[in-house]
């Protein structure tokens, strides 16, 4: 099958978790009284949800300029790692598709792509694969966003769809545990994101995701010289 | 209200900086030769990531199930893992997670 279409078919369970998310989004936008054009052009420039909200959040409270952008790049430093995983697949491509690829980074395609990596032969098929998460991506999530900003949080309270959120995540997480070192890895970045959640402007994600990353290299020498 | 300068000097530099983190190794990809144990340390980006993404957001959210202590996210959280372990199914992972949460918090 066409790898962009098996790329897209593969996030589609996730899209459930997706949508909710863009909701609270659009309707944040909404609150901050942004208007459509200026809600969407952050939305289809950015495309990062989570530094966005903290952006507009930050906006509302009319914070200096220096500390709404460094807050929304230090949420979104985590695309580093993923960027660096990807340019291995993107060696042979064209400068117009590396640009569509380093666009597009999520978590959300870069963990689709991850945990399917042994059904690809070559780098284009990967990369074809990658484009169609992407794509399926971020037309959700522009939908969404515009339904939230339009309509407001039109999910349920009752039906807490938010949660699907972190749900979804789980979904793309689990399949990348191939063994009892990325088990390791995964509870050491849980644990660790409890006892870093209060640091100031949002560090402890980056923090966290960088000492696992240290751990997961030590692991990784470990079993070399066993 | 935000003003629209302020809006877009912000916006302007958040897209900046964002573009520049997610292309930064892509547009020297070809440039550098990465080493086999480099290859590998990138499977294990999502297992760093993820679990940092998920955990917080759901353990310290307060619920509203006294006998879970407000917890019953982050429990169900937990059950969904084990679920998604055995039955490598999204939707099922999403349902589950959900109808339990449902099911825990109106019952």
């Amino acid at each position: 099958m066409n790898h962009f279409r098996l790329g897209f078919r593969s996030v589609l369970p996730i899209i459930s978790g997706i949508i909710p998310f863009g909701a609270v989004m659009g309707s944040a936008f909404s609150e901050a009284k942004l208007s459509f054009f200026q809600a969407m052009l952050m939305n289809m420039t950015v495309y990062a949800g989570a530094s966005q909200l903290a952006a507009v959040d930050l906006m509302k409270l009319n914070a200096a300029v220096f500390v709404v952008v460094i807050t929304g790049l230090i949420i979104n430093l985590r695309f580093l790692l993923y960027s660096a995983a990807m340019s291995t697949y993107l060696k042979d491509a064209s400068p117009l598709i590396k640009f569509l690829c380093a666009f597009s980074l999520t978590d959300q395609s870069y963990a689709a792509m991850s945990g399917n990596q042994e059904k690809f032969k070559t780098n284009e098929e990967a990369t074809q694969f990658y484009l169609g998460t992407a794509a399926c991506m971020t037309l959700t999530w522009h939908l969404s966003v515009m339904a939230g900003f339009i309509f407001g949080n039109f999910a349920p309270s009752s039906l807490a769809l938010d949660f699907a959120i972190p749900l979804s995540f789980v979904a793309l997480l689990v399949p990348t545990i191939r063994d009892r070192t990325h088990l390791t890895v995964a509870l050491f970045s849980a644990g660790l994101s409890l006892l870093f959640y209060s640091l100031p402007l949002k560090t402890g994600l980056m923090v966290t995701a960088l000492l696992s990353i240290a751990i997961a290299w030590v692991l990784i020498k470990k079993a070399r010289k066993v | 209200m935000i003003g629209n300068n302020y809006f877009l000097t912000n916006l302007i530099l958040l897209m900046a900086g964002t573009i520049c983190i997610r292309g930064s190794f892509i547009a020297f990809s070809g440039k550098m030769t990465i080493s086999p144990d480099i290859r590998k340390l990138f499977t294990y980006i999502p297992a760093a990531i993820l679990p940092a993404l998920i955990v917080p957001a759901t353990f310290f959210y307060q619920g509203r199930v006294e006998w879970l202590n407000g917890k019953e996210r982050f429990l169900i959280l937990t059950a969904a893992c084990i679920a998604c372990y055995f039955i490598r199914n999204t939707l099922f992972v999403i349902s589950f997670g959900l109808v339990m949460l449902y099911l825990v918090t109106n019952f």
